[in-house]
């Protein structure tokens, strides 16, 4: 029985700018999903018995924030009375941040959503890609509602999309969340992924430029403990090394259900949710229905998902077989193997060997240094004063 | 000495520190000034090879260190037991009320366009 983990939901298509590469193909289109849709959809999902104690739902693939307050305040209250009284439901915004005034604060704070901010950095690496329609750039903005959201102690993270410029550039990267009082970071790298051929994939040091890149910030945030207190990337990779054996592990991307994504119109989708609005020579699209006409639980069923599973769990095994790092990936993003090589059932992307490989490189090569501390103690040490809980 | 016993000797090192201060003092193992140290600053590409046996070899570590039935002397030695106890319960749900979640298994998140936080409220 699948067991559904995240709900990835798109209040409307629409953003209100135009980053040079984004992946959503319909994003002047206005529409915004109907309260009748949101209806279907979480009447359904608490009445398929795919959950467990916790669900997360995501409000993205669209600017969020151009739908109004008023919109989400009716939604939680919709999903609040339909939920099973022991389930927690947990909300998540991923914004631009252009449109964050007071109101939305307060809306966060009350409602306990977990904001998360894309910005890429200091003005001169966010606008050479965040712009608008007639090509300005946003930082302005979205710092401005970033101080705001402090200024309302609302708590957020933010996701940068890494350029080859602000890869080269860990310092002033570094230097620029701390100025803003940035403590949680996340790093993306420009990807291929639906109609977008990433530059920075064109680059034949990529990887090498990510790793000096997430090396040198991991280094500068041990120098200055405080400042960033979380590092996506470098924690998640800690997490997938160390760990026992026989720790649950799992890939929610190739786990059918897992991710659950519904477009503005109702339309269903699962495994990576950028699949939702793209279209392949090979699958057509990658619907398997729409909560308005058809039952969700029947959707395990469906051909085409069938074939979908079939060639993604195909690749997962290529992985399993090939690749030396697949226990920390566990057979990587669909949605990578599609853009960068043409199909499911193929194995190493630019983006895992990026974003996976050279991370986990990464604590390897520290772990291996701190075996070389010649200190001649048992362990290393600490190089700064610090309190720890132990 | 065997793959296992490096890493829990490296490990009883930094157990003992916690999650955070794990995190701290790896990150201070990265060489600085990168531009000035190119061969440090690149992936080992000379180890790729070993990178699987190298994480079986950490999860080894890490299971004996986590099981109190183990009785050998690297992790009698090390304390080892205790310093797994304390991290795990930092790392774990409703441990240390990390606000993005924590670090608790199976829940890690792979999809790149969203921050795991599951348990923010709960813990914040």
């Amino acid at each position: 029985m699948p067991k559904i983990e995240l709900l990835v939901i798109q209040p409307t298509p629409f953003c209100n700018i135009d980053c040079r590469y984004c992946y959503l193909p319909n994003r002047n289109a206005k529409a915004v999903v109907a309260p009748a849709t949101l209806a279907n959809l979480f009447t359904q999902v608490f009445a398929s018995g795919w959950l467990e104690d916790s669900l997360s739902v995501v409000w993205h693939a669209g600017e969020p924030m151009v739908v109004p307050i008023g919109f989400y305040r009716d939604a939680f209250q919709l999903i609040d009375r339909a939920k099973p009284r022991e389930l927690t439901v947990t909300h998540s915004f991923q914004t631009n941040g252009t449109l964050i005034d007071d109101a939305w604060c307060e809306f966060f704070a009350e409602a306990h959503v977990n904001l998360g901010v894309s910005i890429d950095g200091p003005k001169l690496f966010h606008d050479r890609n965040r712009r608008t329609r007639s090509g300005h750039g946003t930082f302005d903005k979205t710092i401005a509602g970033i101080r705001r959201l402090r200024r309302h102690n609302v708590t957020f993270h933010v996701i940068s999309v890494l350029s080859a410029v602000s890869m080269a550039a860990p310092r002033e990267m570094f230097d620029f969340y701390v100025e803003e009082g940035i403590e949680r970071v996340c790093f993306n790298v420009e990807e291929s992924e639906g109609d977008h051929v990433s530059q920075s994939f064109a680059d034949s040091d990529v990887e090498g430029a990510y790793y000096r890149f997430l090396g040198e910030f991991w280094r500068l945030s041990s120098a200055m403990p405080g400042k960033i207190k979380f590092i996506r990337e470098v924690e998640h990779a800690l997490q997938q090394v160390i760990r026992p054996k026989d720790a649950p592990f799992s890939n929610q991307l190739v786990e059918p259900f897992a991710i659950t994504s519904m477009d503005w119109a109702g339309n269903i989708s699962t495994f990576s949710p950028e699949l939702l609005g793209l279209k392949n020579a090979q699958y057509g699209d990658f619907l398997l229905g729409n909560i308005n006409h058809d039952a969700l639980v029947e959707m395990p069923q469906r051909g085409n998902l069938a074939r979908m599973l079939k060639d993604i769990q195909a690749g997962v095994a290529m992985c399993r077989e090939r690749c030396e790092y697949f226990s920390v990936c566990g057979g990587g993003e669909p949605v990578n193997k599609l853009a960068e090589n043409g199909s499911f059932v193929s194995t190493e992307t630019t983006y895992c060997r990026v974003t996976k490989m050279r991370a986990t490189d990464l604590v390897l090569d520290a772990l291996e240094r701190v075996q070389q501390s010649p200190s001649g103690r048992t362990g290393p040490s600490l190089p700064f004063e610090m309190s720890v809980r132990v | 000495m065997s793959l296992q016993k490096k890493y829990t000797k490296i490990l009883s090192g930094i157990l003992p520190v916690g999650v955070v201060g794990a995190s701290l003092l790896l990150g201070s193992t990265v060489p600085s000034a990168a531009k000035e140290h190119p061969a440090s600053s690149q992936p080992s590409a000379a180890d790729r090879d070993a990178v699987s046996q190298k994480l079986a070899a950490i999860r080894e570590a890490v299971s004996a260190a986590a099981d109190p039935a183990n009785n050998d002397a690297e992790t009698r030695d090390g304390n080892l037991h205790l310093a797994w106890g304390n991290w795990w319960n930092n790392w774990g749900w409703g441990g240390w009320g990390r606000p993005w979640g924590g670090w608790g298994w199976p829940n890690w998140n792979n999809w790149r366009n969203w921050n795991n936080w599951n348990n923010w409220w709960r813990n914040w």
